[in-house]
């Protein structure tokens, strides 16, 4: 059996710094702010206004559209304001923002283990949605809509992500050696949607405890198994994990329910696993604050609108001395640096990483002409030439970007990026130019219809 | 607290140009080293010269241009490493120094700097000294100083001449003998497989290049698989050097794994062909061409990303395979397969039929040699003449001769075993057009019993006419120990006419016979 994928970098992990510390609750103490945009698809509505009670667990923001998630408060208190804040994206957003009393009291609506033996598939998927969960990996993709695909018996694979390929980042690694059991309850739950697939608990091989604890875990289940892969970047990309596991690679026009696979975050199989059996809304999950800059690298199970600054102090704070160069929302390869620490975490924020130096700047120091080397071409998971789009781009070629090289087709992953020795800025420039492809391709078919 | 922004990923890996760059030029220290032990200071000089010269045309480049100083991404230092190290040790030092200029500021800086040049700098350096001054780039110096040729051109020189040569393959391998200073492949091959160890240089092209030239030589180059003959064949004219160095350099070689294969094969059958059908050394020339194929291989081939291969497509289709089976494409191993057996197949018949082909180059040699020596019916070693000629290691004979070679030398003996005399084959490399290969029929006593050419491409009507009895015979029942060269009207028993309008050639040709006569004289019978 393959334990990876083709291609791949690998970064330094760092996970030492915060590997070993257990899961922490950590209550805020400040206001608590809830960007209505915290997945993909459209923004939730707010349906609270200023001056509001609310409570622990209560919708603030419901879902427009079935591309969208409700927005669940994290703290009881009174509506400030619904007001345009910073939010990790560095834009200014619409947000719910709550004046936190302390007191934490809850709806009382969850907390109760409930008996779902005669549950129907409708129940699960409105209990699932009702939750508000996305995915807690990245990208926030609504999950009711991820577990409601077209032909659910076609569903070979249902994949939890364990991988945790970023670096820093070990708050699933403790999520899984600590809620094993629960973890396996929320996929026997999703496999109820999709009775032909088989359960697949991917762990990079750097987390043998956790995948110790997940072998437990999966015992006496006969659907579910534990597959090891090997520690590399991006291994616990939807499309890493897919390629290995059920062997297909798939083009970025299709999902991957058209191959027969659902990949969810261990954490969002958590998450459905207390919404379906407690009713439980997701307002809180597992953060990981790290990072040279941080006093006690630590992992968190925190709640969603609290402000950077809070997590960091949660951690004990910056180290004696240090002046942080950058805070990262995530991991380093994928993670969204941030310019200041007033913003919220929200559901996709699986880590705070603050560095005390900046690799980036360093390297724009020694940006040199692309050698040609072709070493990104030998780590792009997905088989592209960046090399190749890299001087399409310069030469304004956007024919042989899109058809010729598949350009479209970049994950971002940052492993050409990563990897480059002479520096250059492969991934920015895919992101900028994909945007304008598709920006174009939006007018044309804008022009198009208005000349109808 | 400021705090830095800009997109993922934020880490970057250690490697940098300048470290590869440094990387490639510590690779190639050993080849440098082993040149500077065995051909002197000298080298050392060039070596230098080149290097200062290409780093030196760079910054001034950057100067003129104002623009940022490049230099410390040590590629313009390869650059001048690998000219110095394709050039002779005996270049004087103005040559490195030139080429280098050439190589960084025309083909490099002019094109757009690091990774824009289309083809490479160093070997465009060291084509154009071989253009602009090609007999003081193809002196190379034999170790005891006196300039002699290149083991390759010895060994193409014999083949020529149809003569089974005792080429010493273990000293071209350790640079031992003559030829540019980074001969020795031995610590080439060092420098290229760490740098391949590294995944610094791609594995497609090295391994190509010299997969495709091994085989086009074995195909084609007239002697077979035969081991000796093609450990010969890529120890010699910068094969190594070219495969692992030159062909290999990013900018001018092909990105995708497909694209890079293709590339090494042209270069290889180019490189083999050229020494076949060239007999010299034109490696260089095939690398380049190589180069200029590159961005035509670059357009055209482009791998399909993984999602789009057919493979991909039908598994996700909805049909289940099974991963583990579908790794190794079928054809790759029909491929593998079939080259196999052909291999195994060639090299079976060329065993089965090495004594038949010996016997027929045996046969073949005779004939030539009897012609010269009628009365002989078989040839047989004469030890003291194998030891000179083995000592000779292929370099000139004697200092009155010119570019005089002695071949092989036998003892002529009838059926019955009594001695009827010598056959000798001599080689002059003074022929107007190329290298003249003679054998020479002496009696016991050294009268000259009669000469024949075995290669003689010189002019018709002109040079040419040095086959004709008129004048052969001139040479026929004299017993001289030196004939002379006389262009006025023959006076003497010991003078050879001149061909009129051709006296470079017949010069060749009693340089050649007074060579033989020397040797016979003071080796065959001096020994006797």
């Amino acid at each position: 059996m393959r334990d990876t994928f083709r291609g791949g970098v690998h970064p330094r992990g760092h996970k030492e710094l915060s590997k070993e510390a257990s899961l922490r609750v950590f209550d805020a103490k400040g206001e608590m702010v809830f960007p209505l945009a915290q997945h993909i698809g459209k923004p939730a509505k707010a349906i609270v206004k200023k001056g509001d009670p609310v409570l622990v667990g209560q919708c603030i923001a419901a879902a427009d559209g079935f591309v969208s998630a409700n927005v669940i408060s994290s703290c009881s208190g009174t509506v400030k304001a619904v007001e345009k804040r910073r939010t990790i994206a560095g834009v200014l957003q619409e947000c719910v923002v709550i004046d936190n009393d302390g007191q934490y009291t809850e709806t009382g609506a969850f907390g109760t283990r409930q008996d779902i033996t005669d549950i129907t598939n409708e129940e699960i998927l409105r209990r699932v949605a009702a939750a508000g969960i996305t995915g807690l990996g990245g990208a926030g993709f609504p999950t009711h809509v991820k577990l409601a695909p077209k032909e659910p018996l076609k569903i070979r694979y249902l994949i939890a992500n364990g991988a945790e390929c970023e670096p820093y980042i070990t708050c699933n690694d403790q999520l899984m050696r600590g809620y094993g059991k629960e973890i396996v309850e929320g996929m026997e739950i999703m496999l109820r949607l999709f009775p032909n697939a088989e359960g697949v608990i991917a762990i990079e091989g750097n987390k043998p405890e956790a995948i110790a604890a997940m072998e437990m875990a999966v015992k006496g289940h006969p659907k579910l198994r534990v597959q090891k892969l090997r520690t590399k970047y991006p291994q616990g990309g939807e499309r890493s994990l897919i390629s290995v596991i059920a062997g297909v690679d798939y083009p970025t026009s299709k999902l991957p329910a058209d191959v027969g696979c659902i990949v969810d975050n261990v954490g969002t199989i958590y998450a459905v696993g207390r919404a379906v059996l407690y009713n439980e809304p997701l307002f809180r999950h597992v953060i990981t604050v790290t990072g040279e800059g941080v006093r006690t690298p630590s992992n968190f199970i925190a709640r969603d609108g609290t402000s950077f600054c809070e997590m960091i102090e949660a951690a004990g704070g910056l180290r004696e001395g240090a002046d942080p160069k950058k805070v990262i929302s995530g991991g380093p390869m994928m993670g969204l640096a941030v310019s200041t620490l007033d913003v919220p975490i929200t559901k996709t924020t699986n880590a705070v990483t603050v560095l005390l130096s900046d690799e980036v700047e360093k390297a724009e120091l020694q940006m040199t002409a692309c050698l040609h080397c072709g070493r990104c071409t030998t780590v792009c998971p997905n088989g592209l030439m960046p090399q190749m789009m890299a001087d399409a781009i310069v030469a304004g070629d956007m024919e042989r970007y899109e058809k010729k090289l598949y350009g479209l087709d970049c994950i971002f992953c940052g492993s050409c990026t990563y990897i480059c020795p002479a520096k250059r800025p492969l991934t920015q420039n895919f992101k900028q130019t994909k945007a304008e492809i598709l920006a174009k391709k939006r007018a044309a078919q804008a022009a198009q219809g208005g000349g109808k | 607290m400021t705090l830095n922004l800009s997109a993922s990923p934020h880490v970057r890996d250690r490697w940098t140009t300048s470290f590869i760059m440094h990387t490639v030029l510590l690779s190639l220290v050993p080849a440098a080293v082993v040149g500077v032990f065995v051909y002197g200071l000298h080298a050392l000089f060039v070596i230098l010269a080149s290097i200062v010269a290409a780093v030196g045309s760079e910054a001034l480049f950057c100067l003129l241009t104002r623009r940022p100083l490049s230099i410390f991404d040590g590629s313009a230092a390869v650059t001048g490493m690998l000219l110095a190290l394709s050039l002779s040790p005996s270049t004087p030092v103005i040559y490195p120094i030139l080429g280098s200029m050439f190589a960084i500021l025309v083909v490099k800086c002019c094109f757009g700097g690091l990774g824009k040049n289309f083809i490479n700098p160093a070997l465009v350096g060291r084509c154009f000294l071989l253009i602009s001054f090609g007999t003081a780039m193809t002196k190379f110096p034999s170790l005891d100083g006196v300039t002699s040729a290149t083991p390759l051109k010895v060994m193409t020189d014999a083949l020529d001449a149809g003569v089974r040569l005792n080429l010493d393959v273990t000293s071209m391998f350790l640079g031992t003998a003559n030829g540019v200073i980074g001969s020795s492949i031995v610590a080439l091959l060092i420098g290229g497989l760490i740098l391949w160890g590294l995944d610094i240089i791609h594995g497609e092209i090295c391994f190509s290049v010299l997969g495709a030239f091994t085989l086009v030589m074995g195909l084609f180059g007239g002697r077979g698989f035969d081991p000796a003959y093609l450990a010969a064949q890529l120890c010699g004219g910068g094969v190594v050097m070219g495969a692992f160095f030159m062909a290999t350099d990013y900018t001018t070689s092909p990105v995708s794994r497909l694209g890079q294969l293709v590339y090494g094969c042209l270069i290889g059958v180019l490189g083999a062909l050229f020494r076949i059908l060239g007999k010299v050394d034109y490696f260089s020339y095939s690398v380049i061409i190589g180069n200029l194929f590159t961005p035509l291989i670059d357009m055209y081939i482009i791998p399909k990303p993984y999602a789009y291969r057919k493979k991909a497509i039908r598994a996700a289709s909805g049909v289940k395979l099974p991963p583990l089976k579908q790794r190794i494409p079928k054809p790759v191993i029909a491929l593998a397969l079939i080259t196999l057996i052909a291999g195994v197949a060639l090299s079976g018949v060329y065993s089965m039929t090495k004594g038949t082909i010996e016997a027929h180059e045996a046969a073949a040699k005779a004939a030539a040699y009897k012609a010269v020596v009628p009365d002989a019916e078989k040839f047989e070693n004469v030890e003291t003449a194998d030891a000179a000629i083995q000592a000779l290691n292929g370099g000139v004979y004697g200092t009155n001769f010119g570019k005089a070679y002695i071949n092989e030398a036998f003892a002529a003996k009838d059926a019955a075993g009594n001695l009827v005399g010598y056959a000798l084959s001599v080689t002059s490399g003074d022929g107007y057009d190329g290298d003249i290969t003679l054998s020479l029929g002496l009696d016991p006593e050294g009268k000259v019993l009669g000469i024949a050419f075995t290669t003689l491409n010189e002019t018709p009507g002109m040079g040419m006419l040095a086959k004709e009895p008129a004048f052969t015979d001139q040479f026929v029942g004299k017993a001289v120990t030196q004939f002379v060269h006389n262009k006025g009207g023959a006076s003497g028993d010991n003078a050879i006419d001149a061909i009129s309008g051709a006296s470079t050639t017949s010069g060749a040709v009693v340089n050649a016979v007074n060579a033989g006569l020397d040797f016979f004289h003071s080796v065959m019978q001096g020994g006797n």
